[in-house]
């Protein structure tokens, strides 16, 4: 299978199962990280082709991260969709200055994210 | 200074006293110069009266001269005729010797006794005289002039002569006497005068100085004072209205120090106390952001995968297993509303929410909350209409928060309607927004539209059962609309439908943000 890498970086296990199950049936290749180092890390050995940012993150923040990206050469065209906390004021545009190119709130649906993807990175 | 500010006295008697003390004194030399005139006036007496007693024995002396001169015209006339002018003469040097007599000191009354008996002698003589002329033995009268009358007048003339001196002695020893006693009154006088000028002086300078001393410790202390000094003190001598009031002023700094103190342990335990709801509120407001992310974590999980089961991902749903599916969905996504709900809340009670403002469009917020509750009007088989006035500008807000009061609204006139149409609308009105939500729903009594927009407020628990919500839209409704600076109100008639409306300015200044 060639098909396009996405990167998730999420610390919940159940998300992370969710979205791989999402995934399992498309053609799109999921790699996982579970925090933000680790996702910097990951981003930068790998290059996938988008990456979903959760905005809480252990050792450093989904926001941090995605500025880490951005300012890197490597990994600063890669669409990233940041996943915020809908009840905290501020969110949406703390993720657009950090660099997201689109932003979802949690709870999200797996639609609606699929389809988000999908915009984003056509699967064929 | 400090003697007469000791002196338990008021300042008025003080005053009072040092005013007596100078009217005393003046008093005083008044009666001193009284009785100074008195006596002056008293030697003038004395003096005219010496001036007098010169005056008669020279009045004797004439007279005396006057009988001589007699005695020899009546010799050289061989008249007895002129004798008549000597006793004339003898009578007025009598009178005369008799005033003098009377007013006579004793040593002098041995003197003009002599004078008399000596003039009656001569008196005597010249009744001899007279009658030596009368007879015609002129040369014998003659003989008696030479050898009688003669030494006998020049004895008087003596007599006289002594009384004379004595009495013009006396005087210009009286007159000494006055000069003396003038120019000692002068003296005194001038020193009295002095005395009296220097005393009032001096009981003025101690008298003001008394007050003037407390006054300028005063200035100095209540400047200490002003300077926030509390620890000085005013220290006078004064028992009077200064001492009373340097007590006073005393007591003043002591209150005003201990005020400061009580003040100042206040202000730090405020600042201590504000310190610590400060690290609360933060303590809060980093709980909520945690909470609200800890609590979302699940819920995604949770509600993904549901989804994900009725869109069949995982295969084909049986049946029987996508009623309770669907069930766990409807209540889930409740539940989120709730933690929404509750979070919100907390948010803007911590004074946390803040309003993130940009431009957004009323037609698009209007669209959403159709197209989110669409679903549920046809469920419950509502006519549900959503229209938005023609060309409304590009409104300035936070355009989500609004779209969750609408949200609220729209929901809740779902939610307590049985049939009949739910229908918004929303108009310009100058530079506000009207938003109005009907529906004809169960409706609100009169006694409960104003508890209506209150935290955890719904009409009946039993309603709330049926209906079900949190409870909190409203409230939270309210407060963003609030937060907008719009307001929200109600009409309503029970059993026909309510009215919901809420005005907001079409664009909100950056300095209006509550």
């Amino acid at each position: 299978m060639s098909g396009k890498t996405i990167l998730y970086v999420e610390d919940n296990e159940f998300n992370l199962k969710m979205v791989r199950q999402l995934l399992a049936r498309t053609a799109y290749r999921l790699i996982e990280a579970t925090d933000g180092e680790m996702g910097v890390a990951t981003a930068l050995k790998e290059v996938p082709d988008l990456i979903l940012m959760d905005i809480q993150l252990p050792k450093m923040s989904g926001l941090d991260a995605t500025r880490r990206l951005r300012a890197d050469p490597k990994t600063a065209a890669i669409p990233i969709i940041v996943i915020t906390s809908f009840a905290l004021s501020g969110d949406d545009q703390k993720a657009k200055d950090a660099g997201a190119t689109a932003y979802m709130a949690k709870p999200y649906s797996p639609r609606e994210l699929l389809q988000t993807i999908r915009n984003l990175l056509p699967e064929q | 200074m400090h003697w007469v500010a000791a002196i338990k006295a008021s300042v008025h008697a003080k005053l009072l006293a040092g005013y007596l003390l100078v009217t005393f004194l003046v008093i005083g030399m008044g009666a001193m110069s009284l009785q100074t005139i008195s006596k002056m006036s008293s030697q003038g007496q004395l003096l005219d009266e010496a001036h007098e007693r010169v005056h008669w024995s020279q009045d004797i002396q004439h007279a005396l001269a006057m009988q001589m001169n007699f005695t020899a015209m009546a010799l050289l006339l061989r008249s007895e005729a002129t004798v008549e002018n000597i006793l004339r003469e003898n009578n007025r040097f009598n009178n005369t010797l008799a005033r003098l007599e009377k007013a006579a000191q004793p040593e002098e009354v041995e003197l003009i006794q002599r004078i008399r008996v000596a003039q009656g002698e001569a008196l005597t003589t010249v009744a001899d005289i007279a009658n030596l002329i009368r007879d015609g033995k002129v040369e014998d009268a003659m003989r008696l002039q030479q050898s009688k009358q003669y030494p006998l007048y020049g004895r008087i003339e003596g007599f006289v002569t002594q009384l004379v001196e004595r009495e013009r002695s006396k005087m210009d020893h009286l007159r000494a006497s006055v000069a003396a006693a003038n120019r000692n009154t002068l003296i005194l006088m001038a020193i009295s005068a002095a005395t009296l000028m220097l005393v009032g002086l001096l009981l003025g300078f101690i008298i003001s100085w008394s007050f003037i001393l407390p006054v300028q410790k005063a200035h100095g202390f209540l400047s200490e004072v002003a300077k926030g000094n509390f620890a000085a003190t005013i220290n006078v001598p004064n028992r009077d209205e200064f001492g009373a009031l340097a007590a006073h002023m005393n007591h003043m700094s002591q209150e005003l120090h201990r005020l400061y103190e009580s003040q100042h342990q206040a202000s730090q335990e405020l600042q201590r106390l504000n310190e610590q709801l400060q690290q609360a509120s933060k303590a809060k407001s980093n709980f909520l952001a945690n909470m609200s992310h800890e609590l979302r974590t699940p819920m995604n999980a949770i509600l993904g995968f549901v989804e994900m089961m009725l869109d069949e991902i995982y295969g084909e749903v049986p049946p029987h297993l996508r009623e309770p599916l669907t069930d766990v969905q409807t209540n889930g996504k409740h539940l989120l509303r709730l933690i929404n709900d509750v979070l919100d809340l907390s948010k803007i009670e911590a004074g946390r929410m803040e309003l993130v403002l940009a431009e957004y469009s009323v037609q698009d917020i209007v669209e959403t909350v159709r197209t989110s509750l669409q679903s549920l009007a046809l469920e419950k088989g509502l006519d549900f209409v959503a229209a938005v006035e023609d060309d409304i500008p590009l409104a300035l807000g936070d355009g989500k928060r609004i779209a969750q009061c609408l949200m609220n609204l729209v929901g809740n006139a779902l939610k307590f309607s049985k049939h009949g149409r739910v229908a918004v609308w929303v108009e310009q009105q100058g530079e506000n927004l009207l938003y109005r939500v009907s529906d004809n729903g169960i409706g609100i009594p009169k006694e409960e539209l104003e508890n209506i927009f209150g935290e955890f407020q719904q009409v009946d628990t039993a309603i709330t059962r049926e209906f079900s919500g949190t409870g909190l839209g409203l409230n939270i409704t309210k407060k963003f609309v609030e937060m907008h600076g719009g307001r929200i109100w109600v009409e309503s008639e029970l059993g026909k439908g309510s009215t919901f409306f809420f005005a907001i300015p079409l664009r909100m200044n950056h300095g209006e943000v509550i």
